[in-house]
């Protein structure tokens, strides 16, 4: 043993303190745990609830290398653990179980698990878990691991090349040997870590589809997308966490788009608060839609806006709720605050679209249906995400304009919309309760769609968008001018698959729906900062359009001039603007 | 005393209430750790009692949801296959098997026996560190394989 011991040592010094995070609901296997991994010299944390861990793990991704954890704990399962951590913070993940069954080791990797041991554990196989980090590192950093000169002498190129396809192999080498020797210099140990911004993700999933998904290559895909900074081994990690990622969602989701760019996105960025999100707009995260009100959380894909709309956008709203850091709609921080996970949205949400479910939004809510959407709507700065959840599938429409207020940013123009929408429902219907949530909220939310997608320059406009109930009809229009400046600046609704799919469907319309609604998570979270920084600007022309029909909308809808509801949020968006 | 303190232990391994993985636990003791074992052995049989008692009150009620004790015997295995307690693992092998076969008797049967494993081991550990503290911190020091 002490010989082991001391090959520990005499390796680079890197496995030394490496840190580790050790996560066991058993108290005995815990501390047989820690007192072996101290043994090999690493810095152990220990905790015996995942929830813990994750708290520890959000709080600071940079703090630790590597993650130990059991499979069976009361308060989570193992292996969803797994994929949060692999998701967020990207760090490696070991499993730990008593189950030999080969289909919990199955299951361990297909989450994305670096390894799995079996317990009891024994020292020998701890001595070797630094690999994983050299490994991980090697492929997202390019080269720069933590121990900066062990790279040649790590004997992980190995397991590089075998990442990738086989045939891929000779390239890899040639590329690592390249990259390995720009990448030697010893102050950038740790390269920080490449954010996949929405706009990046997109260029390259539109690579991918370029070249064909089963036979993009990393090195190709590197060329296609012509972003400087950006490495071959930054974009290999990334393909391989994308397919993963959909590989994942395919089994998992129902109706999952295999464009979940944006849960995607949100996933592997890790929701660094929620800001820069890029989320994809990933179509994919719409599944689940059921009513197309998924309001697309504001990364530029309209999606979240569309998402909370639909009623099971309303669940989605949880997602969203991530956003909020970016100063997404959620600007209610005590409502959106709730949603705020971000690292866990994007995970959790995709259960076939519900992503609003849970999600706070109660506030917004109920008032909203009290007051048939009036005087709520213009109460309603923040509480945007809430809506979905506490409102039926019928109260599409009351949800729908709840969130307008609650989102101002969000959907600037697709509240107003919807507002128009139903109120003019409303008025018909003389019905204080939403109009007729199938077809209404449909049509609501299509427009909402367009209009959020649109919008979604603005979302990230303050959230605290004061609604003013005496807005009028002009705001509105204001509001859509400034969208259009907007949209035209970077919307990208969907950065990808939004633009794919979206813009094939002409008009936010169904497409959109869908989306949105499939995608809770990637709405929210993403990125609304993002957006403003020019997220969006993809769809400039058919946000256009959009506007320019939510613009006839609201004119046709003389009555809902009343609409305090809607406008009072606009005017504040567009100050945002 | 201290030949006295080799002697039981080893006795224990011959017996079969231990097994190597408590020696992988010994070798992890150290100056750092100097009562490592003793701590994982208490943590171990408080974490233990737990499950024995839960597993208790579930087979009382008499409902035998065969899936719930499964579990809480699984639990209890993992940890006694930590400490190297190789009797109570194998007859908590023998309830899980009757808990996937549905045999109600069987795991009542069977998990007598494990509280009777436990307790006999408890108390055999617990003599033995009684006497290794008597005897001195040498004693539980690594133990030469």
């Amino acid at each position: 043993m002490t010989v082991e011991r001391q090959d520990c040592v005499a390796l680079d010094q890197f496995p030394v303190g490496m840190r580790v995070l050790a996560v066991d609901d058993d108290q005995t296997c815990l501390r047989i745990l820690e007192s072996l991994l101290h043994r090999c010299q690493y810095h152990v944390t220990t905790t015996n609830q995942a929830q813990k861990a994750l708290e520890l793990l959000r709080e600071n991704k940079n703090k630790f290398d590597l993650v130990i954890s059991d499979v069976d704990m009361p308060d989570m399962d193992g292996f969803k653990l797994l994929e949060l951590v692999g998701l967020e913070m990207d760090l490696p993940v070991i499993m730990l179980s008593a189950h030999s069954d080969p289909k919990y080791v199955m299951k361990g990797v297909t989450h994305g698990a670096c390894d799995y041991l079996l317990k009891p554990v024994r020292i020998e196989e701890l001595k070797n878990i630094w690999q994983h980090v050299v490994r991980k590192n090697r492929g997202s950093n390019n080269g720069d691991k933590k121990d900066g000169s062990g790279n040649e002498g790590v004997a992980n190129s190995d397991q590089n090349n075998g990442r990738a396809n086989r045939k891929r192999k000779d390239q890899y080498n040639e590329d690592e040997d390249e990259e390995r020797d720009d990448n030697d210099d010893p102050s950038s140990q740790k390269k920080p870590r490449v954010v996949w911004t929405v706009e990046l993700h997109k260029k390259f999933v539109a690579a991918v589809n370029q070249l064909g998904f089963e036979k993009a290559m990393p090195k190709k895909i590197l060329d296609l997308m012509n972003v400087e900074k950006l490495t071959r081994e930054n974009v290999a990690s990334h393909l391989q966490k994308f397919r993963l990622y959909l590989k994942r969602i395919s089994g998992n989701q129902q109706a999952i788009m295999a464009n979940s760019d944006l849960h995607f996105l949100q996933m592997s960025n890790g929701l660094d608060g929620f800001h820069h999100r890029p989320i994809p707009v990933g179509s994919g995260q719409f599944h689940g839609g059921a009513a197309a009100a998924g309001m697309r959380p504001f990364p530029p894909n309209n999606g979240i806006l569309g998402r909370l709309n639909t009623p099971s956008g309303i669940g989605g709203v949880r997602n969203l709720s991530s956003p909020p850091s970016s100063g997404m709609f959620l600007q209610n921080p005590t409502d959106l605050g709730k949603f705020h996970h971000v690292s866990s949205l994007p995970l959790n949400h995709i259960d076939g679209g519900n992503i609003l479910q849970g999600l706070p939004i109660p506030l917004e809510f109920d008032q909203l249906q009290t007051n048939n959407n009036k005087s709520i709507i213009a109460g309603n700065s923040m509480a945007f995400p809430s809506f979905p959840t506490s409102l039926p599938n019928n109260n599409n429409h009351l949800v729908l304009e709840g969130h307008p207020q609650a989102s101002p940013s969000a959907f600037p123009g697709h509240q107003i919309n919807k507002r128009l929408e139903h109120w003019s429902n409303a008025v018909s219907s003389s019905s204080s309760t939403l109009p007729p949530p199938g077809q209404n909220s449909n049509s609501l939310i299509s427009h909402q769609f367009d209009a959020s997608s649109s919008n979604y320059s603005i979302p990230f406009c303050d959230s605290t968008i004061p609604l003013n109930p005496a807005l009028d009809h002009t705001n509105p229009r204001a509001f859509y001018r400034a969208t259009d400046l907007d949209s035209n600046a970077n919307v990208q609704p969907g950065v990808y698959y939004d633009s794919l799919q979206m813009r094939q469907s002409g008009n936010y319309g169904p497409t959109t729906d869908a989306m949105l609604s499939s995608n809770p998570k990637e709405g929210f979270t993403v990125g609304q900062q993002k957006l403003q920084s020019g997220f969006m600007g993809g769809e400039a022309g058919s946000l256009d359009d959009i506007v320019n029909s939510t613009m006839k909308q609201e004119q046709s809808q003389g009555d809902l001039s009343e609409g305090d509801l809607g406008y009072g949020g606009f005017s504040s968006l567009r100050t945002c603007i | 005393m201290q030949r006295q303190v080799a002697l039981i232990k080893q006795s224990l391994f011959d017996q079969g209430y231990l097994d190597e993985q408590f020696m992988e636990l010994e070798e992890l003791q150290d100056d750092v750790n100097p009562n490592f074992v003793e701590e994982v052995a208490t943590l171990y049989f408080k974490d233990s009692a737990r499950l024995i008692n839960s597993i208790d009150q579930a087979l009382e009620r008499g409902s035998f949801d065969f899936n719930r004790l499964d579990n809480y015997m699984h639990q209890f295995k993992g940890s006694s296959t930590s400490i190297g307690a190789s009797k109570v693992k194998t007859e908590c092998t023998m309830f899980r098997e009757y808990c996937r076969m549905g045999n109600a008797e069987g795991c009542l049967r069977t998990f007598q026996q494990v509280k009777k494993e436990h307790a006999t081991l408890r108390k055999k550990l617990e003599h033995y560190f009684q006497l290794a503290r008597q005897a001195g911190p040498k004693e539980t020091a690594r133990r030469s394989k």
